[in-house]
């Protein structure tokens, strides 16, 4: 009973470190105008919109936290080798994990934005100087609370994954997560504002994104400063979901039938939120309308 | 839909950067076995060498390959090389020091299996589909080795699966601290695989540079080769690491100048807090 006791009690802080980390992830990557946002960013200056927004396409997010969170990881176990404190070597590990985020930051918008020099769209200094530092403060807080729940997991929970392997998983996991949860509100709502609610993109507006702020011209961090209230918050929740909810029947239901009960659960949750999804999703139609007429998407 | 890309015009020729990247890899993780004939480690930054070359090759080849119109599956390009070439690579450190040519040969196989398969099962008939993704897996297999060699100072199989840990003061083998064991391989996977992609990923456009891209990708090996020598410092002696540190961070420093002076040579304006320029259009 007891090490079940402490097992939902590592449950629930992984699941905390979790949401933190997913918020974290998601502005970083809204700043950055990383996954699929980015193809917009990257075609406003080709279609005449020049803009002062960050374009740091490093990779799609999954991969791309998959490296900043393996790497935290593997330098975290690295250090850990060496007989260094486990907090030092995580935080150690993840200066280090952030520092080549940076790196990898810069050389995306500087080298994206000298190949669009045909249409005029020029480097801008003072973005990539303020936005890299903005979107490192970020990823530092997601990749260190990821790598530490991955400690938590290989450490308190006897997980039998090296570090760096369960610094992969949940790397991709979060970067999955905040790409597929957070990057709607940015790409569709964000972008687009100027848009009829609800019309999606249509081909004639391509490239025409927001360019201007309340006051004067918009940049990223006007950006992230928006879509943290309810993208990064609900990215947050979600990747703070999946490691709970697979923590918690791991530890509870492992036992149950040589691990099948585990299992089984699992299955269990997922009919269960595919059931509310749809719940959520016909309910939206209904009142939001439908947006299957052409005459009614095209404003 | 969002950006033409074109074959190459000028430049080096694709099959001088081939021929080149092979060879300096291949010689680079050769001398990576001086630690094994001196009985030292410190020969071991020669692995993150063989990595550099390998990358500058492998980016070049997705550019080739890339060409042909696929956009958003320049990083996917990456992950196929490595999830092809660690398969080569693990078969590979069982055979000594035959191992980097064993891996050549065995990710030349693979790699071509998968690209008959792209495109002549999956339809997808891309030209240069199956030279591209034979070349990317043996980028994928040597960097793979090179870091192996840069992190642990071998590539045969005992010396990437075994290490050792103290115990109160007693020296103990131990599976768990090791290049695979440790899982440190996934590290050097996903460090791989970012990095040779990533070169045309941030330069792809109409005004792509070839010296541009290539310095970009020498920087991204080398700013791979400092964490992997930071990594290193687990499983190698400390001055032989530090070796590799020094290298890979001068290395660095050197190439990510270049490539800064090259971008800012290429870019339309280079302003520091300045509006959007008016554009007759808008």
């Amino acid at each position: 009973m007891e090490h079940i006791v402490f097992g939902i009690g590592i449950t629930a802080l992984a699941g905390a470190l979790a949401t933190v980390a997913g918020s974290a992830e998601d502005t970083e990557s809204n700043i950055g105008s990383q996954g699929d946002p980015n193809s917009q960013v990257q075609l406003a200056p080709q279609m005449g919109f020049l803009h002062r927004i960050f374009n740091k396409a490093v990779a799609g997010e999954p991969p791309a936290y998959g490296l900043w969170c393996c790497l935290g990881a593997g330098l975290a176990w690295a250090f850990m080798a060496m007989q260094f404190n486990p907090v030092l070597a995580i935080v150690l590990g993840c200066v280090l994990a952030t520092f080549v985020q940076g790196v990898y930051a810069t050389t995306a918008y500087v080298g994206r934005t000298a190949s669009l020099a045909k249409f005029g769209q020029p480097v801008y200094v003072d973005i990539l100087k303020s936005m890299t530092s903005v979107t490192m403060a970020h990823a530092f807080i997601a990749i260190f609370c990821t790598v530490t729940l991955c400690h938590l997991i290989n450490t308190a929970l006897g997980h039998p994954f090296p570090l760096p392997l369960l610094g992969l998983i949940w790397g991709i996991a979060l970067g999955a997560a905040g790409s597929a949860t957070g990057n709607p509100y940015y790409g569709k709502e964000r972008q687009y504002q100027n848009q009829k609610f609800g019309a999606g993109v249509p081909i004639s507006a391509s490239g025409n994104i927001v360019r201007f702020a309340e006051a004067g011209e918009r940049n990223s961090i006007d950006n992230g400063f928006f879509t943290h209230k309810i993208g990064g918050s609900a990215s947050g929740i979600c990747f703070g979901l999946i490691v709970f909810l697979e923590l918690w029947r791991t530890v509870l239901f492992e036992q149950v039938s040589a691990g099948w009960g585990a299992i089984i659960v699992g299955v269990l949750i997922i009919l269960i939120f595919t059931v509310i999804d749809r719940y959520i999703e016909v309910w939206a139609r209904k009142n939001y309308g439908p947006y299957t007429e052409a005459k009614e998407a095209s404003s | 839909m969002s950006v033409k890309v074109e074959v190459i015009e000028g430049g080096v020729p694709h099959n001088n950067i081939l021929i080149a990247g092979l060879v300096g890899t291949l010689v680079c993780i050769y001398l990576t076995y001086l630690n094994v004939l001196t009985g030292t480690e410190l020969f071991s930054f020669f692995g993150g060498l063989a990595v550099v070359a390998a990358l500058v090759w492998g980016s070049h080849t997705i550019k080739v390959l890339c060409s042909y119109g696929i956009g958003t599956g320049v990083p996917s390009a990456g992950m196929i090389a490595f999830g092809s070439g660690v398969i080569a690579m693990l078969l590979a450190t069982r055979f000594g020091i035959m191992a980097p040519v064993v891996a050549l040969v065995l990710a030349a196989v693979i790699g071509f299996i998968l690209g008959y398969v792209s495109n002549n099962i999956l339809n997808m008939k891309i030209p240069a589909m199956v030279q591209a993704l034979t070349e990317m897996a043996i980028v994928g297999a040597l960097t793979l080795m090179g870091f192996a060699a840069l992190i642990t100072g071998g590539f045969t199989f005992a010396g990437l699966t075994s290490g050792s840990i103290s115990v109160m003061g007693m020296i103990l083998p131990s599976y768990q601290a090791s290049f695979i064991g440790g899982g440190l391989i996934a590290v050097a996977f996903l460090l791989g695989a970012i990095a040779i992609q990533h070169p045309f990923n941030a330069t792809l456009g109409p005004g792509w540079k070839q010296d541009r891209m290539l310095m970009l990708t020498a920087e991204c090996g080398f700013l791979s080769m400092i964490v992997a020598a930071v990594m290193s410092f687990a499983l190698i002696s400390a001055v032989a690491a530090l070796i590799s540190l020094v290298v890979a961070i001068f290395g660095w420093i050197y190439t990510y100048q270049q490539y800064m002076e090259m971008s800012k040579r290429d870019a339309a304006a280079w302003l520091d807090a300045k509006p959007i320029p008016d554009v007759e259009a808008h």
